[in-house]
């Protein structure tokens, strides 16, 4: 796995068992915690066997980041969107959540295509409602209109507590990241990890991708924004997404990639890490080998060794060894 | 935000299968088989190659190092190409692969849960025999290349007596009965702590059933692909088979009946894609009676599985028996057969009885000893038994407490994983 995958695969899962299997008759109540803080509670009572309750927590906004009324803007539009009659939005939401939605099972498409589509929709619930504010300005990037806050610095959250900024212009729209990290040996793999991503995108079979630059201070889109977000011990990542990038079918995994590039960063520090664990393993494994070779008597050492805890010996065999 | 308010991350890996989920759910989120399928082609390659290694990978669209799959996916990536090789990362309930094993650990938590290590408190388990050195090797992956903020290592019986805890009553003195795919262990277990030295484990598991059922079949000369003649046998464990009272008995009922107890089993030729049938009779109570008669599967060990329990009572302290025998508790995929605890029930009081009797007569009709209650318990989530445990134990405010934390690791080093708890004193 590359890329992280924008459907929630517990969501899915879930919602796939109801759909083909409804009688089966249990109470259903769980939780879920996903990267960035999002946490999803999920609710099937026997009563209403047809009818699914999802709530979803978000991340806790910084200040620069605009909520409204506890989601992102545009988030109930795109929800509405999204999903049509199959959803009914509550208001409030369920304590603690930001978001409470009913699912009517029951209304889902009959056809099995669409409704696999439908479903793994609904799993993507993350990338809608986080992603409404994204894909405004994308859209609006793709249809080339001019909004009315061009280069006005946008905040949209993304960790508890950390945003990341758009600069919506007419021809591009800039993206950048301030990227953090807590323990100081992933700060340290990050920022080379980011840097040889710059480099990457330098490649000719990546010419159309989106250019990229890492900085280890603030570039100079960031004038705007509070002084707690342009401190970053991993440097800023900037992408300018131009309207190639945003065409049709790509818009979607446009959204999703910008969305949780923290994490796809995050998820490949830490399979960096495993992957030089595994070399060292190797490593010492070979010097072991090494070492056992210049022991002089290593065949009497097997003898021991073979012995397996588990084998019982008749009384022949017990004596011959 | 603190990770101590997010639910702690449950993770019970099994020799054939493993369980993860957060904890205060019922069931876990995910139950898949742990097998990793690794693409090794690349890895193979010399360090001076390294830049167009870098770019021939590129353009294959793989990296070396992610280029793998767990679980389902695993099995059937494998089945359709043969550039990925399987590895099972643990053997009899011990891990025997770290760089599988990590990898693992790696896709479970960032592509089945989805979550972040760094914001959650882990949950682990291993086998009541798994070795100080190992599990200081788990606290060193988790810390180093997960960065958790803390880590619990719980031993898998202890989880499965307290999840029985909750379905009936407060009650921490047990025999646990572990059966799994790969190890078989009967571990004495009083007021939360394991009675180390009365530890019996058996060679005999669910992977031996499967075996069994796989030789039956064979011998039978039912039509059955080779290739995949281990996974029908496994199917057929799963779907069918049950334990019986008396074996002569249940023969006779087959004889009797055929078309009441045959089943049939249908699939389809993985090469060729034709279709093929095979009837299951007597492996349906066959399989699982190995527990009771091993001998019929070999002759390595004969001891059957009442005995070995008998066995480990009798040989923990003299106070601790009769709640032992009280409170026999199932867990593990392979103790799901119909009707196995009414089976274990009833032979492990007949020997409990002939004893008594025994003793009896030989102190004449003078004293009169008191019976002893015998009692398997069984409950409905036997099959993930101990990580509902963990996910019950991980859900108390003392969880937390009890971790190991990422600040003790750097301050302390791997060797805080090396004690554990429940054995006081035993390492």
């Amino acid at each position: 796995m590359i890329l992280l995958q924008s459907p929630s695969r517990f969501l899915l899962q879930i919602l796939q068992d109801r759909v083909q299997s409804p009688e089966k008759g249990v109470d259903l109540d769980c939780h879920s915690v996903e990267f960035g803080d999002v946490r999803y509670h999920i609710q099937i009572s026997m009563k209403k066997p047809q009818v699914m309750a999802l709530s979803v927590s978000l991340p806790i906004p910084p200040p620069e980041a605009i909520f409204y009324s506890g989601l992102p803007v545009g988030a109930i539009e795109a929800i509405k969107a999204a999903y049509g009659p199959i959803v009914q939005i509550l208001d409030p939401p369920k304590d603690g959540y930001n978001l409470t939605m009913k699912l009517y099972l029951s209304k889902l498409p009959s056809d099995e295509e669409q409704r696999q589509a439908l479903l793994v929709k609904i799993a993507s619930v993350r990338e809608v409602v986080l992603g409404a504010p994204l894909r405004v300005v994308l859209k609006n990037l793709a249809s080339k209109t001019v909004a009315p806050d061009v280069d006005q610095l946008v905040a949209l959250v993304h960790r508890p507590e950390e945003s990341f900024f758009l600069v919506p212009q007419t021809e591009k729209v800039i993206v950048v990241y301030p990227m953090r990290f807590q323990d100081s040996i992933d700060i340290v793999l990050a920022s080379s990890f980011l840097q040889e991503f710059v480099e990457a995108r330098r490649t000719a079979a990546l010419n159309n991708a989106p250019p990229c630059m890492w900085s280890p201070s603030p570039p100079l889109e960031l004038k705007g924004a509070p002084a707690e977000a342009l401190t970053a011990n991993a440097g800023f990542v900037t992408f300018v997404i131009f309207p190639r990038h945003v065409e049709g079918k790509k818009l979607d995994r446009t959204v999703w990639n910008l969305l949780t590039f923290h994490a796809y960063v995050s998820y490949h520090v830490k399979c960096s890490e495993g992957f030089m664990h595994t070399r060292m393993r190797r490593r010492v494994e070979s010097l072991i080998q090494a070492l056992d070779r210049a022991k002089p008597d290593t065949e009497k050492m097997k003898k021991v060794v073979q012995g397996k805890s588990f084998k019982r010996l008749s009384l022949k065999e017990a004596r011959g060894s | 935000m603190d990770a101590a308010s997010r639910p702690a991350v449950v993770i019970d890996n099994g020799t054939g299968y493993t369980k993860m989920g957060f904890a205060g759910n019922v069931e876990p989120c995910f139950i898949i088989p742990t097998v990793v399928a690794v693409n090794e082609s690349f890895l193979n390659q010399s360090r001076s190659s390294s830049k167009g290694n870098w770019l021939a990978q590129h353009c294959a669209g793989v990296m070396a190092d992610l280029d793998f799959f767990i679980g389902k996916e695993a099995l059937s990536r494998s089945r359709s190409s043969s550039t990925y090789n399987l590895s099972y990362p643990i053997h009899h309930g011990q891990v025997e692969n770290w760089d599988t094993m990590e990898r693992f650990w790696q896709q479970c938590i960032f592509n089945y849960l989805r979550c972040d290590p760094e914001d959650h408190y882990f949950l682990l388990t291993e086998s009541p025999l798994t070795a100080p050195e190992n599990r200081e090797y788990t606290g060193e992956i988790m810390f180093e290349t997960f960065n958790v903020p803390g880590l619990y290592i719980a031993v898998q019986p202890v989880l499965a007596l307290a999840a029985g805890y909750t379905t009936s009553k407060c009650e921490m003195t047990g025999v646990v009965v572990d059966v799994g795919d790969g190890a078989t262990h009967v571990v004495p277990v009083a007021d939360g702590y394991v009675i180390g030295s009365s530890i019996k484990s058996i060679p005999i598991a669910g992977k031996d059933v499967t075996q069994f059922i796989q030789q039956l079949l064979r011998e039978r000369g039912e039509h059955i692909p080779p290739e995949d003649s281990f996974e029908v046998a496994r199917k057929v464990k799963e779907m069918y088979c049950y334990t019986c009272s008396d074996i002569v008995k249940e023969f006779n009922k087959h004889d009797k009946e055929p078309s009441k107890y045959i089943k049939h089993w249908t699939g389809v030729k993985p090469k060729t894609g034709a279709p093929y049938s095979c009837d299951i009779g007597y492996e349906r109570f066959l399989g699982p009676e190995i527990f009771f008669h091993p001998q019929i599967y070999g002759s390595d060990f004969t001891t059957p599985l009442p005995a070995v329990i008998d066995k480990c009572i009798q040989s923990s302290p003299i106070d601790t028996r009769r709640a032992l025998y009280k409170n026999i508790v199932l867990s593990g995929g392979s103790t799901v057969f119909k009707d196995f605890h009414r089976r274990l029930q009833r032979d492990v009081k007949r020997m409990v009885d002939t004893r008594i009797v025994a003793s009896n007569a030989r102190f004449g009709g003078d004293l009169k000893s008191q019976p002893i209650e015998v009692n398997v318990v069984s409950h409905p989530i036997q099959r993930f038994a101990v990580w509902f445990g963990g996910s019950v134990l991980a859900s108390t405010p003392e969880f937390y407490e009890a971790c190991h934390t990422k600040a003790e690791y750097e301050e302390y080093g791997a060797s805080i994983c090396r004690t554990n708890p429940v054995f006081k004193g035993m390492y």
